[in-house]
């Protein structure tokens, strides 16, 4: 059977549309866990280091957090998370074990870029607006804030495309999600049921790529953006 | 009886298996160098065809970043049925993840050469390649190792994954301590390759001082 | 200058380095290579490819170990290509793959099975006494529940039932394609969790799963009180371990490595399988020591 054959068959198949197993089920999965993640690790983190960059004292921290996070194999981080919520006898196939090792993942870039973000502001520019009688909160929402969306916005969609790939690795601990096509296509040889589950993941990082890069770019102040 | 896993850290284990640690710290070792490596030597190769015709950028960019959102899992299992299961497959792939990064820092790296350094080196009568090598490369420097940095450090983590192809250098350990509950071989795979990545990190900070006196401030 | 030079030395490092990586996955087994032994990825199968191995390195033979490798889907062809060259097979499972007779009678499905695999540049070994087949475990409560003894018990109620076991399950004769083909059960849903190991365990015991595909050598059916549903349909055939090695590795080192090999399949039994195993999935027992042990205790290493 050639590799198209294979991926119109599953393709084919009803328990591919309709069930447990199906496409919209593992889909549904999949992009709730990474929402939550990314949510989740940025309510987490997004205050502090909005305040740290506004106190100018995150550089090196900052540096460090994302070096750390990087160093953190999520397979490792997946494993350790499994077998404890597993002991404290929170079920198989339940998500928190993924849900956990995907906000380890989507905290660094976006605490470290929300960091570097606020701080790019220029100095002057917070004179002239503490001169021109501003409250150090409205410094902070009307001017540090947006000047520094761009890369703050950045580090969200460089979280979120990681977290989505990632969370295919939740087939591992026996969750679901779109890795349990990949997973179960490999295990049973299935190639059409292994690309598939590879597109889909595929398409799925595309589409919060672009999704966010258009974000990034309307919540650009007009002054900032860079002619297109 | 419950199917508890064991207690945190089984040190006769460790002891005894210290053979198989080292050979899975060799493992994952040459993985990493084999794969950043090569796409080093692919990135640049590429980073010539993008100065020399512009436009290429953009659609190499889009491979690149392509092959960055398979999910490794994917390529791995995919790649199985065309070179097999053994190393080879695993350098593909951990290679392919290193190129948007390596080539991404390498092509903004010569980019923020000055100008003015290009044109001293036309006028002095360098040719395109001499100036790439002798110019642009060096000068270039301390961002390309910062991407080669970052790419390093990414791919250590990613050699975890090959276990599933048997492979896996510390991920070995991750995989088996989850196939058996067993903490000790969990917290070991998952702590030597953060130690891993640490040094490795450590090793090109000091690489990219030491390669570019000028770039070095105090901060 | 300085830095061009630097360049260059760094890079003939580097293409020393892929040099030296590369050549170490050489294939074809010649008298000096290292034999590859692996395992699938199951504590019992480590064990006794650890046997193998140890026993094998007593003796003097230089072994390279690939342990936990995977499923059959991955290690057949791996153990075809020349990417692995000796791994602990069960006769009526490879009987299965190689699609010939198998039937419960050991000899027939080992014969069955060795004839076809010759063909692929496999030979099976004199195959053991000791046999493991799969198993369909309900809890106790489950059976009582239902009244269910045997598999076919299962056929009125599967519809409410979830089944648990590997990723490779829904494909494979001997789980739940045959469970469909033979005794008619479809089950609610299935979830993938891991060969016979603690996923699996923990899901039936939490519930999570209303039946398992375990081994019949798992001491932790007992342990538990757990119901090893009787197969009255026959779907599994004989399953002795085998030691299924690349005949060319075979040529190369002659009868004194097949001696030894039989001599360790002579020397399992079910019992020891199911003792071995108990002490690695109950006791956390390292599978590479309990295989030391077992080879200690029958004498073929000090």
């Amino acid at each position: 059977m050639t590799v198209w054959e294979s991926m119109r068959e599953f393709l084919s198949e009803p328990s591919t549309w309709s069930g447990p197993d199906s496409i919209w089920v593992r889909l549904g999965e999949h992009i709730a866990v990474s929402v939550a993640a990314v949510v989740i690790a940025g309510i987490l983190v997004l205050p502090l280091a909005v305040w740290l960059g506004h106190i100018r004292k995150g550089s090196a921290i900052a540096t460090a957090v994302v070096n750390i996070g990087r160093a953190v194999p999520s397979f490792g981080v997946l494993a350790i998370a499994f077998l404890i919520f597993v002991q404290i006898g929170a079920g198989i196939g339940e998500p928190w074990p993924v849900l956990v090792a995907l906000i380890a993942l989507a905290a660094p870039p976006m605490f470290t870029n929300t960091i570097a973000g606020i701080q790019t502001v220029e100095p002057t520019t917070l004179e002239s607006a503490r001169g021109m009688g501003l409250t150090e909160r409205e410094v902070l929402t009307g001017v540090e804030l947006p000047l520094s969306m761009p890369l703050i916005m950045e580090g969200v969609r460089i979280a979120f495309v990681q977290v989505i790939a990632t969370a295919t690795l939740g087939a591992l601990v026996a969750w679901g999600g779109l890795g349990r096509f990949i997973v179960d296509g490999f295990a049973q040889q299935d190639v059409g049921e292994l690309i598939v589950g590879a597109i889909l993941v595929g398409m799925l990082a595309i589409a919060a790529e672009l999704g966010l890069s258009a974000t990034q770019r309307a919540t650009t102040p007009r002054g900032l953006r860079v002619g297109r | 009886m419950m199917a508890q896993a064991s207690p945190l850290i089984d040190w006769q284990w460790i002891w005894r298996n210290m053979g198989e640690i080292l050979d899975r710290t060799w493992q994952h070792l040459s993985l990493t160098a084999v794969s950043v490596a090569l796409g080093l030597v692919i990135s640049l190769g590429l980073t010539a065809v993008v100065l020399r015709w512009r436009r290429t950028y953009t659609p190499i960019t889009w491979v690149t970043g392509l092959l960055y959102t398979i999910p490794s899992l994917a390529l791995f299992a995919l790649l199985v049925p065309i070179v097999g299961l053994n190393a080879t497959n695993a350098v593909i792939a951990l290679t392919s993840y290193t190129l948007l990064i390596i080539i991404r820092n390498m092509v903004a790296g010569i980019n923020g050469v000055p100008e003015p350094v290009l044109e001293a080196a036309d006028g002095m009568g360098y040719t395109r390649r001499a100036r790439f090598w002798r110019m642009e490369i060096p000068l270039a420097l301390p961002v390309i190792i910062a991407g080669l940095r970052i790419a390093t450090v990414t791919t250590v983590g990613l050699v975890t994954v090959t276990a599933v192809l048997g492979l896996g250098g510390y991920g070995y350990f991750i995989l088996r301590g989850l196939n058996t509950f067993f903490w000790t071989q969990i917290l070991v795979g998952v702590t030597l390759s953060v130690v891993l990545a640490t040094i490795l990190d450590l090793a090109f900070i000091w690489l990219q001082s030491a390669l570019s006196p000028w770039a070095r401030s105090p901060k | 200058m300085r830095k061009a030079f630097r360049f260059r030395a760094v890079g003939a490092i580097l293409s020393l380095a892929l040099l030296a990586t590369a050549c170490g996955s050489g294939d074809g087994a010649t008298e000096g290579e290292p034999i590859k032994v692996a395992s699938f990825n199951f504590n019992e199968s480590v064990i006794v490819a650890e046997i193998y191995a140890q026993g094998l390195e007593a003796n003097g033979y230089a072994i390279e170990r690939r342990m936990n490798l995977g499923a059959r889907e991955v290690v057949k062809p791996a153990l075809e290509s020349g990417e692995i060259d000796l791994v602990p097979e069960y006769t009526g499972t490879v009987a299965g793959f190689l699609e010939v007779e198998q039937s419960a009678d050991p000899q027939t499905t080992w014969e069955a099975a060795r004839d076809a695999y010759s063909e692929l540049g496999v030979t099976l070994l004199a195959f053991s006494p000791a046999q493991d087949k799969n198993a369909y475990v309900v809890t106790a409560e489950t059976a009582s529940e239902f009244g269910l003894e045997n598999v076919s018990d299962l056929q009125p109620v599967a519809g409410e039932m979830i089944f648990g076991g590997p990723p490779e399950c829904p494909a494979r004769p001997l789980c739940l394609q045959g469970l469909e083909d033979v005794y008619g059960l479809e089950f609610s849903e299935f979830k993938a969790l891991d060969v016979a190991g603690p996923i699996t365990i923990a899901a039936l015991e939490g519930g999570e799963i209303d039946v398992a595909l375990l081994f019949s050598t798992q001491g932790i059916i007992a342990a538990n009180g757990w119901v090893s549903l009787a197969d009255d349909k026959g779907l599994n055939p004989a399953e002795n371990l085998v030691p299924a090695i690349r005949t060319e590795v075979v040529e190369a080192y002659g009868d004194e490595l097949v001696a030894l090999l039989d001599s360790y399949s002579e020397a399992l039994t079910t019992e020891d399988l199911t003792e071995l195993n108990k002490r690695a999935d109950l006791d956390q027992e390292d599978p590479a020591v309990l295989a030391g042990e077992w080879l200690a205790e029958h004498g073929f290493v000090e």
